[in-house]
């Protein structure tokens, strides 16, 4: 490992990604994150925050650069990548719950699968978990029984019954209606509180300002700019400022 | 209301035609001299043979229990007593000298007749062949869907090559040239042809099914921690599952049908039952009437199961 010590716990050196299509999505990204500390990454429709955030865990391959997670070098043989997808969650903007598991099935399908506990204390767990985040009365109701606020509450539930050491979150709450964002927002705000590290792709500004120990800006695939909530918001970077302008 | 009352005409319209229809065949039987023989056909599904039990050997009967059914001859020369049990008729008493050869007793023995044997033979064919069509279908399909080319081109010439050639001929190449040189019998050549049929009609199911499962749901499962195997045995394909219910109905529906087809090659299924009752009853109209009502019943009842499995897994929407 580089420049890294042993508290930084995702380490990005000059990610490039270019999708079979010939797509450049990333642009030699670098990125590292603290333990404990929470990232919101900001940036227009198709500037490669999806694409950034799916690396992390592998869900993409990267075309070059290095890419070390909880201590997993990603671009090594060695790593078993369903090792690392453990010790990270990722929550979707599409929330993709089984629709054939109820609340609580969702919640306990991979740790009694992949982690292999017993029945009992899968469902303890998760019957913990859903409680936490405020589903205590809707834990035997199928996906399509839930309002879109309540399934990405479980969403996040069934990421963190894994007991991962990273939440990635994808534009969690912009598949929502207006008035469900909040709740989802809390769960989200509890979890930072609890030292939880995140990375946060959001459009939810007032989240990033509250909540972010670092705001990154990305555009046409380029990490643009990064910096403390405060002073992000306050910066006078001329592309940072063109986009906020936009969305503010 | 209106509707209602049109409903109600549209439903008479439909007795009303099938009448027609029945009336239509009859008719049409009357004018090539046609007699109906109904009374023939029960037998051969069901018939009660009496068996007549002769004494083995001289002797005397020694012990008549008409609680328990049982009679009990001692032999005169020291053979082993011998004893008849559940006997619908005694024609000896107590005390009796009998001779080798006489009826002692009668049974009433109740015997499948060759159309249940062909139904019973249809039934085991069609549900061998499903079950490794069935296994046949899953790994094809997921062989399509691979990444590796090798799997990819493989399935795909399996199922091209299956589905461009007609079920019979695949039946005859099963047998003559497949069964020679494997030296496999009747049965097992005729299921390995209508396992090896279906089975690349389910892969294609399969296949439809699983695209059909939005990405997010293999990428929610593998972000989970489960390896590929894992993600499709607990998450995509109990959902695909569900999703082609209908069609794999149909197919193992066809499946029941297409089982007829294995009669060429001297399997006494239904079809071939049928056509050995023919022969011996010349009542054909009666026996591929009843040949078709048997098919019916299967293919209903596997219809049937389906729906309740379908209302099942419903539980989810
Ligand atoms: N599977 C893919 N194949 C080819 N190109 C892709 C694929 N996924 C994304 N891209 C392209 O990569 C670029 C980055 O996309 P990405 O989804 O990462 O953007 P994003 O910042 O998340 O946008 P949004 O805010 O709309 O979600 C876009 O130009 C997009 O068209
Ligand atoms: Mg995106």
């Amino acid at each position: 490992m580089t420049n890294a010590d042993n508290k930084s716990i995702i380490v990005a050196i000059d990610v490039d990604k270019i999708y079979p299509n010939g797509c450049h999505a990333l642009k030699k990204v670098s990125l590292t994150v603290e333990k404990g500390e929470v990232v919101v990454i900001i940036g227009p429709s198709g500037s490669g925050k999806s694409t950034f955030l799916r690396t992390l865990n592998q869900l993409e391959t990267i075309s070059s650069g290095s890419i070390v997670v909880d201590g997993f070098d990603l671009n090594s043989k060695h790593t078993n990548i369903n090792r690392v997808r453990e010790k990270v969650g990722m929550v979707f903007q599409s929330f993709n719950l089984f629709p054939h598991k109820t609340a609580l099935g969702n919640v306990m399908l991979s740790p009694r699968k992949v982690l292999k506990k017993p029945e009992q204390q899968a469902e303890e767990e998760g019957r913990e978990l859903l409680y936490k985040v405020g589903l205590a009365d809707r834990m035997d109701n199928f996906p399509s029984h839930l309002s879109g606020g309540q399934q990405q509450r479980v969403a996040i539930a069934r990421a963190l019954a894994m007991m991962p050491d990273i939440m990635l979150f994808d534009e969690p709450t912009s598949a929502l209606d207006p008035e469900m964002v909040g709740e989802v927002l809390d769960v989200m705000k509890t979890l930072a509180a609890d030292g939880m590290t995140m990375v946060v792709v959001t459009h939810e500004m007032g989240f990033a300002r509250e909540v972010a120990d670092r705001v990154v800006f990305m555009e046409e695939g380029e990490l643009v700019f990064e910096e403390q909530p405060d002073r992000f918001f306050s910066s006078s970077n001329s592309r940072l400022q063109r986009f906020l302008g936009q969305v503010l | 209301m209106q509707t209602q009352h049109n409903q109600l005409f549209w439903k008479a319209v439909f007795i009303l035609i099938m009448l027609c229809l029945g009336v239509g065949i009859y008719v049409s039987s009357k004018a090539i001299d046609y007699t109906w023989r109904w009374e023939r056909i029960p037998q051969y599904l069901i018939s009660i043979e009496p068996l007549e039990i002769r004494a083995p050997f001289d002797g005397s009967v020694s012990q008549v229990d008409e609680k328990r059914h049982r009679i009990t001859l001692d032999s005169d020369y020291g053979d082993d007593p011998f004893v008849v049990e559940n006997f619908d008729d005694l024609h000896v008493s107590e005390g009796d000298i009998v001779f080798e050869g006489d009826i002692i007793a009668r049974q009433e023995h109740w015997n499948l007749g060759p159309l249940s044997w062909g139904l019973i033979m249809t039934l085991k064919i069609s549900a061998v062949s499903l079950v490794f069509a069935m296994i046949i279908g899953l790994f094809v399909g997921l062989a399509r869907l691979s990444s590796n080319p090798a799997l990819r081109y493989l399935s795909v010439t399996y199922i091209e090559l299956i589905r461009g050639t007609p079920l019979l001929v695949q039946i005859f190449i099963f047998y003559f040239f497949i069964g020679t040189v494997l030296d496999l019998d009747r049965f097992t050549a005729g299921v390995a042809a209508l396992a090896v049929f279906t089975g690349a009609y389910i892969a294609e199911i399969v296949r439809s099914g699983i695209q059909s499962i939005n990405p997010g749901q293999m990428e929610a499962a593998r972000s989970l921690g489960m390896n590929y195997v894992q993600a499709m045995i607990y998450v995509i394909l109990p959902q695909a599952f569900k999703r082609t219910l209908p069609p794999l109905a149909g197919q193992f529906i066809n499946l029941i049908k297409d089982s007829s087809l294995v009669s060429v090659i001297s399997i006494t299924d239904l079809t071939k039952a049928g056509r050995e009752v023919v022969s011996s009853t010349f009542a054909p109209f009666e026996v591929w009437f009843a040949v078709a009502l048997l098919y019916l019943v299967l293919t209903g009842a596997l219809s049937w199961a389906i729906q309740k499995l379908e209302k099942r897994l419903a539980a989810s929407d």
